[in-house]
């Protein structure tokens, strides 16, 4: 009963997103076409995580000749990676089935891994009726193109051409080229400015972008180091919704309540599996797959109230690190001051979290009248709803002005905040931006007050090697004068060198980092 | 004549630049030090009034930011004000302005308003110990005087001061080079205002009685007290006539003790001159007494005058002191044109102006006309 509700699911899949664009970020052409570069990029880098090397990825987009019934235009993409590529037997499933995401899993992902790619693929197929193209190669096996279609009614694969252009490749690759309707003009500042703030949050990544008037746009790597992949883990006792237990009750192998949780749990031993199935009102050694809807709910209210369960392992969590956030940071702002800083690992509703923050000040950086302030999740950029995340609450409630900082808005000062968690709080399903979570919010604020308190020592030596410099000019423009009003006044004009040598300002200020 | 003090003046502002030129060669900070203006370095007596005599020292140092600025500032002021001197021109304080905004001094003595380059000039006169006039800085001329007094001035020509149109002689900028010829009047008195010493004059008064009128027109400029000064040290007696205000007394004692303001220049005071009227005893009880209706009353302003008035140390004397005590006390002024208001036809007004004279100038200094 449970294994044929899961069953209708999956089928229904692609035609669900057909039916609920909006959802999935692709309700008008031209944030269909920012979601398009985004998923298939996304998808890219997780690639090349995956095989551990720093990604290489261009993205090149063109006009195409096609319409359809005379209306948007048509544009073709090409995203193409270094990354794992596949094996081609798993080609056709991979990119032409929808599938639900895999919740079996608890890790911290880019995004709902693999889904968006697909989704961008049908949609793509939806606007224009034409096939995709994928070409992949993996580890010295044979490069193999597809041309494909995704059958929405029956969420099926259909491979239209299947053709070897190699029998070994040297390198793993994979390229997707697809077609779709789009409006590539308004969404073009949203697209770069996320490759932007991409590279800023993957310093160790080069991409390339050619857009469809030809302009290249190029971030480089400037650093090898790759963060470790985050690792898989089981669920949380407190983190898991009556779904998803639902569904693991369904599925599981083992044959008794306690083994049930002391196999796809964290931080359950025996003991505490004892404790709580007694909690429930359940019989310990009963088969997980015979309990009643009745019984499961007990289990999850059990699972919830239950208070001794220690907080969820957080070492599963892979965040960039300051040395790499700041890395990024330098790269694509080129600030004079950058200050970026880790929290230890904390947990909200069960779900274990870290924070980093940091702040960039001067350089290139310029006010802009507004509070530049980055957010990433996951390592992913967030770039719409702002003033609704949770950062910028934290941000405009902190005194800036105690940091010798006039305000955000009227200073080159920009604010980073990176969380990563296995659970990001997404405010809607737009997943841009994130809700006001006290926990959260918290570790947020004492990062962000520890960079602006770096911050300001560094304003603090700068605004003194200032004034001391200020002092010297000044200085050295009065002499300039009082020598030429003496050489009026006597013929002879007294070389202000040697007095000035007596009031030489302090060496510059150190920039920091560098 | 002007020649050699031109070659004074510029002898002491080499030196200053000397100085500073050697200390810049042996990379010392160049100091400047000079007597300021300030109370401890003035005295006070009524026989001399304000005197200028010098205790404490100030240093413009070139060590500091803001004293390295005046110091550039009195150096640059003196080295044009000498460019303006030897080429035998003059100019005012508002001059004195304008040649700072120049393009060249942007960053460093622009200055922000006219203030900044005001004090500047006070502080050239006290590190040269000369009058801003010296070094021809002057003010817009002020003061006339019409009499039988010959003279010759810079100009080189001889005039005599009820020759010279119906003011008489403007007195000029800077009266020190003036050589007096035959002096025909048994005194000069100095009018405040205007309008009644004008009167006298086309009354015919100096004429009939040998009398000078010097015009002051308000508080007297410095030219003018230099002038008094001169002819005062000539034996010439000198009377001031000013209304009975708050502000009156102070600019009748100006003349006679000088300015705490001006009290680094010599000169200005003229300790011999006597002040005769109008007097509260005048309006009290003598010549006006009948016309106490026709007095004004006291304005805040006045008032506030009138109390800072007890503190002047030139305002100390007994008599001062109960004059300015009766502002207090009664808060009305008596104004020179209450000669009008007690003669309305000119004929009567000049028999006024004569008998007041006569009176007070036989009173105060033994004179009689």
């Amino acid at each position: 009963m449970a294994e044929r509700e899961v069953q209708l699911e999956q089928i229904s899949a692609a035609d669900f997103f057909y039916r609920n664009k909006a959802l999935a970020g692709f309700d008008n052409p031209v944030r269909a076409t920012y979601t398009i570069v985004r998923e298939l990029v996304e998808n890219a880098l997780d690639a090349c995580e995956l095989a551990r090397r720093p990604p290489r990825i261009t993205v090149f987009m063109t006009r195409s000749e096609e319409r359809v019934d005379g209306r948007g235009t048509i544009y073709r993409l090409t995203v193409s990676d270094n990354g794992i590529g596949l094996d081609p037997s798993d080609v056709p499933a991979a990119f032409g089935k929808v599938f639900v995401s895999s919740k079996y899993r608890l890790m911290q992902s880019r995004g709902t891994f693999g889904l968006g790619g697909t989704m961008a693929l049908l949609y793509g197929q939806i606007t224009t009726n034409m096939p995709f193209k994928v070409t992949t190669a993996r580890d010295g096996g044979p490069v193999e193109e597809f041309e494909m279609k995704i059958d929405i009614k029956r969420n099926e694969p259909i491979v239209l051409k299947r053709r070897r252009l190699a029998d070994a490749c040297d390198e793993s690759f994979t390229r997707v080229e697809m077609h779709f309707e789009g409006s590539y003009g308004k969404a073009r500042r949203k697209i770069v400015e996320y490759l932007r703030q991409t590279a800023i949050v993957t310093p160790y990544a080069d991409m390339l972008f050619v857009d469809p008037d030809g302009v290249p746009y190029l971030f480089v790597r400037s650093t090898d180091v790759i963060p470790p992949l985050p690792r898989e883990a089981k669920f949380h006792p407190k983190g898991v919704d009556l779904e998803i237990l639902m569904r693991l009750i369904s599925t599981t192998k083992t044959r008794t309540l306690v083994t049930f949780l002391t196999t796809h749990f964290q931080r359950v031993g025996s003991k505490t599996a004892r404790e709580v199935v007694r909690l429930a009102g359940l019989d310990p050694i009963k088969r997980p797959r015979n309990l009643t809807d009745e019984e499961i709910r007990a289990l999850f209210r059990a699972l919830r109230s239950y208070p001794r369960f220690l907080p969820p392992d957080a070492s599963i969590l892979s965040p960039l690190s300051p040395e790499l956030l700041e890395e990024g940071i330098k790269k694509e702002l080129r600030p004079e001051f950058v200050k970026a800083v880790q929290r230890p690992p904390s947990v909200f509703e069960a779900h274990p979290f870290i924070v980093e923050t940091a702040l960039a000040y001067g350089g290139e950086l310029r006010p802009t009248g507004e509070i530049q302030l980055y957010r990433f999740a996951n390592r992913i950029p967030l770039l719409y709803d702002v003033s609704s995340d949770v950062s910028y609450a934290v941000a405009r409630r902190i005194d800036w002005g105690n940091y010798g900082l006039r305000s955000l808005e009227e200073e080159p000062v920009a604010l980073f905040v990176h969380i990563v968690s296995t659970k990001i709080p997404f405010k809607t399903v737009g997943k841009e931006f994130i809700a006001n979570k006290p926990e959260i919010a918290r570790e947020i604020e004492l990062g962000l007050r520890i960079c602006a308190r770096e911050l300001k020592s560094f304003l603090h030596r700068k605004r003194r090697a200032e004034m001391a410099r200020a002092r010297y000019e000044a200085f050295a423009r009065y002499y300039e004068l009082i020598s030429e009003v003496v050489e009026d006044l006597t013929g002879e004009r007294p070389p202000v060198e040697k007095i000035l040598s007596k009031v030489r300002p302090p060496a510059g200020v150190k920039k920091n980092g560098s | 004549m002007a020649h050699e003090e031109a070659v004074e003046v510029k002898k002491r502002i080499r030196e200053i630049a000397l100085k500073i030129k050697r200390d810049m060669e042996m990379g010392r900070f160049p100091k400047i030090r000079y007597p300021p203006n300030t109370s401890g370095n003035i005295e006070f007596s009524e026989e001399e009034g304000y005197v200028f005599s010098p205790r404490v020292y100030s240093e413009i140092r070139g060590s500091r930011l803001k004293s390295l600025k005046t110091l550039a500032g009195i150096l640059y002021g003196m080295d044009k004000a000498l460019d303006h001197l030897e080429n035998g021109l003059t100019m005012t304080k508002r001059d004195f302005y304008y040649i700072h905004k120049i393009e060249r001094l942007k960053g460093t003595l622009f200055p922000k308003d006219q203030r900044e380059t005001d004090s500047r000039i006070v502080l050239m006169e006290l590190v040269l110990g000369l009058p801003r006039e010296a070094i021809s800085i002057t003010s817009d001329p002020r003061g006339w005087i019409y009499g039988d007094i010959e003279l010759t001035d810079r100009s080189g020509r001889t005039i005599r001061a009820d020759q010279v149109g119906e003011m008489g002689y403007s007195v000029p900028p800077r009266p020190e080079n003036i050589k007096f010829g035959r002096i025909g009047v048994k005194a000069v008195v100095a009018v405040e205002k205007v309008g009644p010493a004008k009167n006298m004059i086309e009354l015919g008064i100096p004429e009939e009685h040998g009398i000078a009128v010097a015009i002051l027109k308000g508080q007297a400029s410095r030219s003018m007290r230099r002038f008094l000064r001169m002819l005062s040290d000539k034996g010439v007696p000198v009377a001031i006539l000013t209304d009975l205000s708050p502000w009156s007394i102070r600019i009748a004692a100006t003349v006679v003790y000088n300015s705490i303001s001006s009290a680094h220049i010599p000169g200005l005071a003229a300790p011999e001159a006597r002040f005769i009227g109008i007097t509260t005893g005048d309006v009290e009880t003598g010549f006006f007494s009948d016309y106490r209706f026709a007095l004004e009353p006291l304005t805040q302003m006045d008032l506030k005058a009138a109390q800072d008035n007890m503190r002047l140390p030139n305002l100390q004397h007994p008599f001062w002191q109960e004059e300015n005590r009766w502002f207090l006390e009664k808060k009305k002024k008596a104004e020179l044109e209450i000669f009008k208001a007690m003669s309305p036809s000119a004929r009567e007004l000049k028999g006024l102006f004569v008998e007041y004279l006569r009176q007070k100038l036989d009173e105060n200094l033994g004179i009689a006309i």
